[in-house]
Formats: C-alpha cells, structure tokens, sequence
C-alpha cells in the first residue's frame, strides 16, 4: 500500500490557481522533495497534505485513509518548520514532550521517545534550555526531534535549512537523511535548493506554475529531463531548438541548431522535424574536432573550469578539468550523441 | 562627565517623572498622615491611632472591602475573558475587522457618567429592556432592575467600559505570536483550546497582567458607577470614604482612602502572580 496518494488536487486562491491537477504516489519510507522555484506552488501541496489547506478538488489519502477534510491536529503527520516554529516559552523537554502529551501518550511511553529523540540528536544536554538559549542548528534539531517524538507516520519538511549557514546545512542534510531511514519514516521534503533535492531524495517532484513537470530519481532528473524547464533547473543544461537534418546510422538523429550541427542519439525516430535538445555542460569534450567556438569568459572553479563560448553569436556553457583556452582563444567542442538529450516538444 | 550626564538625566527626568512622583507622594503623605491624626482641619493635630482601630470595627467598612474587591476582581476578570477571543479573532486582518475593531473601542471614547446613565435608561423600570421583554412576551409586567443587590449592573458597566482597554493589550500581545508557532501547536494535535491554554495563554501573560492590574485599580475605587447603577445596601471604599468626607470627618475619610490604595496595592500583586501562576502553569 502506498503510504501517500494524491489524486487530481487542485488549489485556488480566488481567480489564482495555486495547483492544478496533481497527482503522486508516495511509497513507505520513501524520501521524496517538492523542488521548484518560489510562488510553483511546492508549499501549498505540503500544506495540504499536512491539512493547513483544503484542497479546491482532489483528493489526499495518508495510509489508505481519506484525510482530506481531516483538521491538521487529527493527521498522522509531523511538519518541521522553515522558522523551526519552537515554542518559545518551554524549555526543549516541554518542546519534545508537547506533541506526545496532546496525543495522551502515557507518561513511560513519552519518557522513552524523548530520550531516544535527545540522545540520537544529540540534545541531552540541552534538555532543560529554552528556545533562545540554542544555535541555529540546535533549534533545527528540536524542530526535527519534537516531529519525531510524534512516531508519524509521514514527516514533512518546510525548507528546514534555508536559515542555516552552508556548512552547518551540509551536516543537518546528512543527519536528517540519516533520521528518517533510521525512524524508517515516509518525507515530504520541500525545497528550491537543487543541490540539496539531488543529495537528499530518493525522488524528486519538480513543479512549476502549480504543475509537476516531472517525478523522478535525482539521476534520471539530471541525466534525462523531460522538458526545458527541468533541464534548465536542475543542475546547468545548454537548450538547442533545432531541425532535423538527417540520419546517420540507425539511432543516430543529425539536428541543425544555431550552433551547429548536433547529433543525439534515439531508439525511436522524433514525429516532428522541429525538435528541441539538450545537453550538459560537462558534457562536451574540448578537443581538434566538432564546434568551433570563441571562449568569451572563464572562471575556474576548482574541480573544474567554467568557459562560456560563443558560436554564431550563441553563447552556451562548457565545463571540463584541466582547461588551457584562456578568454579570447578559439576552440573546437564536441558532444557523444548518448549525451544529447531530446526535450519533450509539447512541454 | 558623570556628574553633567547624571544631571542631564535629571534634568530630563524632572518634568514628568518628577512631577509624578512630587503630587503620587504629596497625597498618600497627606492620607496616611491624617489617618494618623495628623493635618486636622478642625481639632488637634497629634499621632493616633484611634480612627484605625475605629473604623477596623465598622461593619460598614469590612462591607465595603468586600463589595469594591468583589467589583474589582470581577469586573478583570470578566473585561480580559471577554477581551481574550475578540483579541484572537481580530489577530489576522479581514474584510471589515478595522471598522469592527472600532466600534469595539469605543467604550473608550464614552465617559463613565454618560454610560451609567445610559445604562440606567435601558435597565430602569420603564425602560428599553423592560419593554422589549414586556413585548416578547417573556415577562408579564416590568421587573426592577436598577440598582440590584449584587451588582451585577455595575459589573456589566465595568466590563462594558474596560473591555475595550483590555482588548487594546491583549491584541497586540496575541498578534506577536507568529502563525508558524501557532501552526506546529496544531500541527502536534493541539486543538482550540489546547493552542490557547498552552500557547496564547502563556506567551500573553504580560499584556493579560496589565490589564487586569489596571482594571482591578480602577474598578475597586469605583465611585460613578457604584453611586448611579450601584445597590444601595451596600457602599464602595470610594462611596465611604466620599461619605466620611460629607461629615467633615477628614480621618476616617483618610483611613479609607489609606485602605483603599493598600488594597489596590496589594490586589493588584496578587492577581497578577495568580494570573502567572495560572497563564504560565508549566505542562503538568
């Protein structure tokens, strides 16, 4: 049984439609992220799965169970806070202790969760503070640790590291991960940052303008996205609208772009000459044949240097390690058919 | 340096704390003073403590402690109960919700003489309510309702006028509550009352306090409406203390007013630890 299904919700705001018609399967323990840029509508569909919304249509079922119209304080959910949401006038204990006290957890069972939640956060020693006596990374553990001490049966995260600095995200990244395997927890996890969708999630839900425009693993997501604006979003991605030109061998499609001819590699033949493609920028290999191209800015990154060249007054992005060309120099790029990828033309 | 800056800050302070503090001591000099004997405007001015040890025997006067905390600690705790949900659902703005926050204001704007008459117009034999039951057909004949043995027209008048006061505290301090916060309390299972009694309630307790201190302080030295709409078997501290006056007896007159500002004093303590005690009650 699936442990979340969402079937054709859709949201309005008076004349503004928030979400349109999504549906999503969400399997136990599964780890899955809302990604999307600001105002996609990620925030209203963890709202209405928590119940702090009503759905316009549509329907939400937890465990098999309509919940629908069930009131957010009669979910089996738990949602960490963006704010970390700690109340402010209870030390960390009375903070853990809250949610199984409201759901008359009797007194051993309760003493048994919150020491288990403190000492695997490790929050032992900050039991008897309050809120505003602890870090930033420490307020983010109580938030996670008083979901937890609820034992729900779905976790939901409401962008819980946008308040913390780089490194520390990093680590609560890894330990809420590590968490919710531990727990054996379903997440919902939301997000704009696709660094941290990638990292984290068994799938990844990436909407725009209250829409999915695909449901994914990180891989396929990054590897094969299905329209311009998931290969746009996550991770950096060269988009070529182009006409096919021919055929060379029996998968192998020739596309002219403003670029250039591309070849990309499909079992089946596109129904359309007008396609559009893509292709990642460490993707291509700079070296004596392919596209002639001009590099017009280049930042070394470390691992890798970052070149943007132009061709036929089209600037794209290449990526590659140990890279001589310095700005100005001309140089010849090529990208293997397999890596050129096919965009969904309806999208 | 510190000698110009701490005369600066004299200086500064003078005109109002100053002032304050120069008439506040002048009058309660002046009372415990002459609840002492002292500053007799007809007879010898020597220590005694023959109008205490008097007055601690009248009937009257325990009577009258009784009916002003009676009204005081009432007419609190009915303004801020009534103040708490209105505060609450003013707390996120709607269509409407200013206008309604207004007129829930004015009370402010009416003087207590004007609304005890008012009041007393609605209530009185021939009056509004009298007509209006009469009319429904839920009493046969007028009732008296004026000046009730317990009050409660007087108590409906502090309420009345208070309210709004209490409401001006309260929805400030309930509107710095922050919707996340009040979200994860309902989101860990908290219902209605559980958000208020465990969230609100708490993180409220410093506006409830001052409105109940300042309205208890105004209430158990209430004079206009206790005089007006009041029982007439029974006087507030003010209504003794102005009737001692009447009779030129100045000591026993400073006697009350001496007890009257000890028991706000002191009411006022208790109910705002009681109401700590209560609001911040820990999770038990």
């Amino acid at each position: 049984m699936v442990a979340i299904k969402i079937e054709r919700l859709t949201k309005k705001f008076g004349d503004f439609t928030a979400l349109s018609n999504v549906s999503l399967d969400v399997q136990p323990e599964e780890f899955v992220t809302l990604l999307g840029p600001s105002g996609c509508g990620k925030t209203t569909l963890l709202k209405l799965i928590s119940g702090f919304l009503e759905p316009s249509e549509g329907s939400i079922k937890i465990g098999g169970t309509d919940v629908t119209h069930v009131p957010p304080e009669k979910r089996d959910t738990a949602l960490c806070f963006q704010s970390y949401a700690l109340f402010p006038h209870l030390t960390v204990r009375e903070n853990l202790e809250f949610g199984p006290r409201q759901k008359k957890i009797p007194a051993s069972e309760r003493k048994t969760r919150i020491d288990d939640v403190s000492e695997k956060l490790d929050l032992t020693a900050q039991m008897e503070k309050l809120p505003n006596q602890l870090s930033g990374g420490q307020q983010q553990r109580v938030s996670l640790g008083r979901a937890l001490a609820m034992r729900p049966s779905v976790i939901l995260f409401d962008e819980p590291l946008s308040n913390l600095d780089a490194k520390l995200r990093d680590q609560v990244r890894i330990e809420i991960r590590r968490i919710q395997k531990e727990y054996g927890l379903t997440a919902i996890y939301v997000t704009h940052d696709q660094a941290e969708a990638l990292a984290m999630s068994d799938r990844i839900v990436v909407l725009n303008n209250g829409r999915v425009e695909q449901v994914d693993s990180p891989e396929l997501l990054y590897h094969a996205p299905k329209t311009k604006f998931v290969a746009d979003f996550i991770g950096d991605a060269n988009i070529f609208s182009g006409t096919i030109v021919g055929q060379k061998g029996e998968n192998i499609v020739q596309v002219e772009t403003a670029i250039g001819t591309i070849e990309f590699e499909t079992p089946t033949a596109p129904t359309s000459k007008k396609v559009n493609l893509c292709w990642r920028p460490e993707s291509a290999v700079i070296g004596n044949t392919g596209i002639k191209a001009k590099v017009v800015h280049r930042a070394f990154q470390g691992h890798f240097t970052d070149l943007m060249v132009e061709t036929n007054g089209t600037i794209f992005r290449v990526q590659a390690k140990r890279v001589e060309a310095q700005e100005g120099d001309d140089v010849q790029l090529s990208v293997a058919p397999n890596e050129v990828i096919l965009l969904d033309q309806s999208a | 340096m510190k000698l110009r800056r701490g005369l600066l800050i004299i200086g500064l302070l003078t005109p109002g704390l100053g002032l304050i503090l120069a008439l506040i001591g002048t009058v309660v000099y002046i009372a415990v003073s002459q609840s002492f004997g002292y500053y007799s405007l007809n007879g010898t001015n020597e220590f005694s403590t023959e109008f205490w040890s008097k007055m601690a025997g009248r009937k009257a006067f325990k009577r009258s402690i009784q009916y002003s905390i009676y009204i005081g600690v009432f007419s609190a705790i009915f303004s801020v109960a009534l103040a708490y949900p209105l505060a609450i659902w003013l707390r996120k703005p709607f269509a409407g919700s200013n206008f309604i926050g207004a007129v829930l204001k004015a009370p402010l704007l009416v003087h207590g003489l004007v609304a005890a008459f008012l009041f007393i117009n609605v209530i009185s034999y021939h009056g509004i309510l009298n007509q209006f039951m009469q009319w429904l057909g839920i009493w046969s004949e007028p009732r008296r309702l004026q000046n009730d043995p317990n009050a409660y027209g007087v108590l409906i008048l502090q309420t009345w006028k208070n309210m709004p006061f209490a409401l001006l505290l309260l929805t400030g301090a309930v509107q710095s509550i922050s919707d996340d916060v009040l979200d994860a309390a309902r989101d860990l299972g908290a219902g209605t009352w559980d958000r208020f009694r465990r969230i609100i309630a708490p993180l409220t307790v410093s506006g409830m306090q001052a409105a109940m201190v300042i309205i208890f302080i105004g209430a158990v030295a209430d004079f206009s409406f206790q005089v007006i709409a009041g029982p007439t078997n029974k006087q507030s501290l003010s209504q003794l203390m102005v009737s001692f006056k009447g009779r030129g007896d100045w000591h026993s007159a400073a006697v009350v007013g001496v007890s009257l500002m000890m028991i706000a004093l002191v009411g006022s303590a208790i109910l705002a630890v009681v109401a700590r005690m209560v609001m911040r009650g820990r999770i038990k």
